[in-house]
């Protein structure tokens, strides 16, 4: 055996090997700053394009009610599309609480706070519902959320036939306060963080979203934990709900619709990996909430038709989707 | 033996993303020689073969077949180029006949006015199989009523029907038994009489030694050396390989088959449909129980029960703690009371492959590592993964890496580690070192030895029997689902013994 040549060859190598990991480290950078550029680039364009209409202080205001909503979702779906679960119920889930919350106030006269853990129970109930049924009968998660969503649309549609159920803006105007949105936005996200990064709640989520085999053999109750996550996921649209409601004070036959639709491209968007897993990061699915909400608003403020705005996101959906798919193991990555 | 040069390859050069799996490959290979390529998972050896049979591209490099530059694009082009390839893999395709298998992208030469002369296809299928020694497959046969064994041999049909100049046999005979192994041989030799030349790839250095009259060794995808025929010992082999110093024999070197009389984990008339019935087992404490039989004996299938994986439909499994019975009902059970478990098929369960190594590592502890609040911390978790990592020296760059990137061998160190990590005291290692190199595989018996003396019980499942006699206690032979034979440690204990029970 030729010692010396061996010996140049592993210097080569080392050096080659170097070389190819600093060629990644830079690829990796370069991949979790898009998403940031992204944003910027947004923001940026938009206030030029509306000369400085989305800067506005009357824009910027229902720029944080929107971002609310979403990003309230976002967080509790981060559970749930961390473990794989690609649900679709969140509009229907929704609508439905907002309709019963609006019922109640109307013509049972309940107190207020009561409404508000009835909303939530409702939103829990259906993605407890998701989760029974994917789980007890096999059934893939968007099959089960999208059988949720129509059940919930359905009653919402039918209960909205023929009038708008309105409610008296005045009386809920105190709820409608941003300190008191921004206050619990805060809090579900630090808790959701925390929960996520720090406990074994969160990292159980990312352990069966990359491998459920894995998750069960490490001794995870795979099924207990997913329900807990649906749970939580119901929570955050539940509270969303209560917002959305006394907001618009009006709930109609579209009440909630096309919430599922923007979570699934803020996720997208912020680098999540759709199928979960180990990259699964909160920063990233809040990242996506903002940049899907600032992008929506900026469009119509631009002058887009509402109707072209949900095309065109469909649209970008697909090009991300096509972009950072990786198609060898169905994972997408960031 | 003729010397003339058959194919050249020069400077090859292959990377995979971060890996670089071959670095400046030169390899020659003459007429009549029959050039056996060794190394570990990961050296290089199987991205050489599959380069030269057309499978994948070389980032760079030059080579020449018969004199003539060579460069295929795609494994037809090999073949028709004269280098045929059998592979490590399954490569049929399934719900098809035999013919149709062997003739796969070639059927046009049987094709006139647009319609496919089958009886002429069948006639030519039945030439070659019976031309390679397996006249009792036929044509018309549908390739998923054929066993394991003889959908290999179609494969090797199919190699063999472009009369190869070059025939490349990347570790196929490991999964054959000696028809199909016999076959293989045959081929071999008469490749070699007819001035023709064979590239084979094995793990299993005896064979390799009596197939082979040239080796060439690679290691992180450099040659390290090329032995002719009266160089050849497995010694040298296993040194020029691993690049160390080996004991030569890496077994237990005792055969004291006692231990305590205590039992840690009892099944009690287990069964499970179609795999296996009314099955009894006692392991004790500081016992390394081997199970032994083919693979389709039910043994694979009882390891999942015992850990509660799958659900027995009769019977009980109970861990037998001080004072304590516990029922296994389920995984969560199981690991809770310091049971571990090894899947055989490690990628798709006994590993994240998308998840860094430190997160493989923990998982199975965070309930351990869990503080007031449910708090984990960052710092708790890379101090276990980094007292695991370097425990079992696993070559990586740090926790943080994403296991997929790591060779076969250190995952499986990864997945030892989670169990080491979380302190288990009874394991139950289903494969535990299917395809791993040598020094991996020295090092998880060490392993096994240090937890055998420190009090932990092992369960060995395992399809080959050297390694089955060189590590347990105690063996059980499983057939059809029923336990066999139950064989002690003993010196004189060989694998003409077991078979017989096996079979």
């Amino acid at each position: 055996m030729d010692n010396t040549a061996n010996s140049r060859n592993s210097d080569q190598n080392i050096a080659i090997q170097q070389e190819l990991k600093l060629k990644v480290a830079r690829k990796e950078i370069l991949n979790s700053v898009i998403p940031y550029a992204g944003f910027i680039f947004i923001i940026v364009f938009f206030t030029i394009v509306t000369r400085g209409k989305t800067v506005t202080v009357s824009n910027l205001t229902s720029l944080i009610n929107q971002c609310f909503t979403i990003t309230l979702i976002a967080v509790g779906a981060s559970f749930v599309y961390a473990h794989g679960g690609f649900d679709f119920s969140i509009g229907g889930a929704s609508g439905l609480a907002q309709l019963m919350g609006a019922l109640l106030l109307q013509y049972l006269g309940t107190p207020i706070w009561m409404c508000v853990i009835f909303m939530i129970a409702t939103t829990v109930l259906c993605s407890c519902c998701v989760a029974t049924i994917s789980l007890r009968l096999g059934v893939p998660v968007f099959v089960a959320s999208l059988c949720v969503r129509s059940i919930a649309k359905g009653i919402v549609e039918t209960a909205c036939q023929d009038a708008e159920i309105i409610l008296s803006y005045e009386r809920f105007k105190f709820i409608n306060n941003i300190e008191v949105k921004t206050i619990i936005l805060l809090v579900v996200v630090a808790v959701g963080y925390y929960l996520f990064e720090y406990t074994r709640f969160g990292k159980h989520q990312k352990a069966i979203g990359g491998n459920i085999n894995t998750a069960r053999q490490a001794g995870i109750k795979v099924k207990k934990e997913i329900f807990l996550a649906y749970i939580f996921f119901g929570f955050c649209v539940g509270i969303s709900s209560v917002f959305s409601l006394f907001r618009d004070c009006t709930v109609t036959a579209q009440s909630g619709s096309g919430i599922e639709f923007n979570i699934m491209i803020a996720i997208v968007l912020g680098g999540f990996p759709m199928n979960g897993g180990d990259r699964s990061k909160i920063p990233k699915a809040i990242l996506g909430a903002l940049t899907i909400t600032a992008l929506t608003n900026g469009l119509i403020i631009w002058g887009m038709d509402a109707n072209l705005v949900s095309g065109f996101k469909g649209l970008l959906f697909l090009i991300i989707i096509a972009l950072s798919y990786d198609r060898s193991n169905g994972k997408l990555v960031s | 033996m003729s010397s003339k040069l058959i194919l050249s390859a020069k400077g090859v050069c292959k990377a995979f993303g971060l890996t670089r799996a071959l670095i400046d490959v030169d390899i020659d290979i003459s007429r009549g020689e029959i050039r056996g390529l060794i190394g570990e998972n990961g050296s290089g050896k199987s991205t050489f073969s599959s380069i030269i049979g057309g499978a994948q591209k070389a980032d760079k490099g030059t080579f020449y077949l018969k004199e003539k530059p060579y460069k295929p694009t795609s494994m037809v082009d090999a073949q028709n180029q004269g280098i045929s390839m059998i592979i490590q893999e399954m490569g049929n395709i399934s719900k098809i006949s035999v013919a149709s298998n062997i003739f796969a992208g070639r059927l046009e030469q049987f094709s006139r006015f647009g319609f496919l002369d089958w009886k002429k296809i069948n006639r030519e299928a039945n030439r070659v199989l019976e031309d390679i020694g397996a006249p009792e497959i036929k044509a018309e046969m549908i390739i998923d009523e054929l066993n394991f064994e003889d959908r290999k041999i179609v494969e090797v049909a199919r190699a063999m029907l472009s009369d190869p100049d070059i025939l490349i046999i990347d570790e196929t005979t490991t999964a054959l038994a000696q028809k199909g192994r016999g076959i293989i041989y045959n081929l071999i030799q008469r490749l070699h009489k007819s001035n023709k030349a064979v590239l084979f790839i094995s793990h299993d250095l005896d064979e390799l030694m009596e197939v082979c009259n040239t080796i060439t060794v690679l290691r992180d995808g450099v040659v390290i050396d090329t032995l002719k025929e009266n160089e050849m010992s497995v010694d040298v082999m296993r040194k020029l390989m691993i690049g160390r110093e080996s004991s030569g024999s890496y077994y237990r070197p005792d055969y004291d088959g006692r231990c305590s009389d205590q039992v840690v984990l009892e099944a009690k008339q287990i069964s499970l449909r179609s795999y296996f019935k009314n099955i009894n087992i006692a392991l004790r404490k500081g016992e390394i129980l081997g199970f032994g039989g083919l693979s389709g004996c039910g043994m694979h299938e009882i390891g999942r029960v015992l850990f509660g994986i799958d659900k027995p439909i009769t019977g009980t499994v109970t861990l037998l703690q001080k004072d304590r019975k516990i029922p296994i009902r389920d995984t969560s059970v199981a690991v809770a009371n310091h049971m571990a478990y090894v899947s055989k098929d490690r990628d798709k369960e006994a590993i994240i492959l998308n998840a860094s190594i430190k997160n493989n590592i923990t998982l199975p502890s965070l309930p351990r590592l869990s503080k007031k609040a449910g708090l984990i911390t960052k710092k708790s978790e890379t101090e276990l993964a980094d007292a695991q990592i370097k425990l079992l020296s696993i070559k990586c760059r740090n926790g943080n890496q994403l296991v997929k990137e790591l060779s076969g061998g250190n995952k499986q160190k990864v997945v030892f580690s989670k169990w080491l990590g979380k302190e288990s005291d009874v394991l139950i290692l289903d494969c535990p070192t299917r395809g791993i190199d040598i020094g991996v595989k020295e090092d998880m018996y060490q392993l096994m030895m240090k937890l055998k003396a420190r009090g932990k019980s092992i369960i060995m499942i395992s399809e080959e029997l050297t390694e089955l006699l060189g590590m347990s206690d105690r063996i059980l032979i499983f057939k059809d689902g029923k336990l066999s034979k139950e064989f002690m440690r003993s010196e004189d204990l060989g694998e003409k013994n077991i078979i017989e029970y096996m079979i």
